[in-house]
């Protein structure tokens, strides 16, 4: 329950921050996020002739007023998905946001179980041998002089 | 049900080795790394690959399935933020002057931002058409990075060379416009 409490407080305090971050993208933030065509880098790690021309294009439409969204739009038609750092949020893309999701999950689940399992199942105890007859009759006489 | 817990995840442990195991095997049969650009270092004259571009003037599509076969064609890769491509632009407008009415002269526009390439066709004077190839496909199928890239297809469809040394320009010139 706190643990969902957390998460809907931060949630509530991410969002204003990625909407302010859409509105009014800077120019290393998207440097930072796409990719130079021609080096398999990002844009703020090259310095090669087509990196420098989408900076230029990237500082032009920061300067028009256009947001994040319209921008990496832009770059993607002109460019195609592979523009950009993240994989896609659609097609075959998606996998690569939802694995390791999934796998956190699965092996949460596999973890819980296996805890949930060793602090509930014991294993049942193995019945006592019968005591040797002449033995039973000694501890029962030890027993007795003891209380005596 | 402890035996039998184990065992299906004994199967789906072996189930997920098998499938990534199948993928890398896909991957190996289906590399497509074959380019026009290596069949003619072995000395082959593969067919040119086709593609279905939007040209950069605005007007319309290149389908080069329409012009394979036609006529004799040169495909020059280009991008406007190449420097070298402006030389070897001008030398293949300076040949379209001569060759203009025998042969096809096809720019491709790869990885490059299509209002900056057309600024600099007007800046630089190129006047054949160029299609947009944005993503870098087409020009991986013919051979990828580096630009400028150019190729030679014959009257028949087949690539007969891809320029190299500043030389070879009129001599494929001359080739393709017999074929």
């Amino acid at each position: 329950m706190k643990l969902l409490v957390l998460v809907c407080l931060a949630a509530l305090v991410a969002a204003p921050v990625a909407r302010a971050s859409d509105q009014h993208p800077t120019q290393a933030e998207l440097e930072g996020e796409v990719m130079c065509p021609v080096c398999g880098t990002t844009l703020d790690q090259s310095d090669s002739p087509a990196a420098q021309q989408i900076k230029r294009v990237i500082a032009r439409r920061i300067a028009a007023g256009d947001t994040k969204s319209e921008i990496e739009g832009r770059l993607v038609a002109n460019y195609g998905d592979a523009i950009l750092a993240a994989p896609p949020h659609h097609g075959f893309g998606l996998l690569a946001w939802w694995l390791p999701i999934v796998g956190i999950l699965a092996a949460a689940a596999v973890v819980g179980a296996g805890a949930w399992r060793w602090s509930h199942v014991r294993e049942p105890a193995a019945p006592a041998a019968p005591l040797d007859p002449a033995l039973e009759r000694r501890v029962d006489d030890e027993l007795r002089r003891y209380e005596a | 049900m402890a035996r039998s817990a184990r065992l299906t995840a004994q199967a789906l442990a072996v189930a997920v080795v098998a499938g990534l195991l199948a993928l890398l095997i896909w991957r190996v049969v289906h590399d497509d790394t074959a380019t026009v650009s290596k069949a003619l270092d072995q000395g082959q004259h593969p067919s040119a690959p086709a593609f279905d571009l939007e040209r950069i003037d605005g007007k319309g599509r290149i389908d080069l399935a329409a012009v394979r076969g036609k006529k004799p064609l040169v495909l020059d890769f280009w991008a406007s933020w190449c420097a070298p491509c402006i030389h070897e632009s001008k030398r293949l407008e300076a040949a379209l002057k001569r060759y203009g009415n025998r042969i096809a002269f096809i720019g491709v526009d790869t990885k490059d931002f299509s209002a900056d390439a057309r600024s600099w066709q007007r800046q630089h004077g190129i006047t054949y058409p160029s299609v947009h190839d944005g993503g870098g496909k087409v020009l991986a199928k013919w051979g990828g990075l580096p630009i400028p890239r150019i190729f030679f297809v014959a009257r028949s469809g087949k690539v007969v060379g891809e320029l190299i040394v500043e030389e070879d320009l009129p001599r494929y010139l001359r080739q393709i416009a017999a074929s």
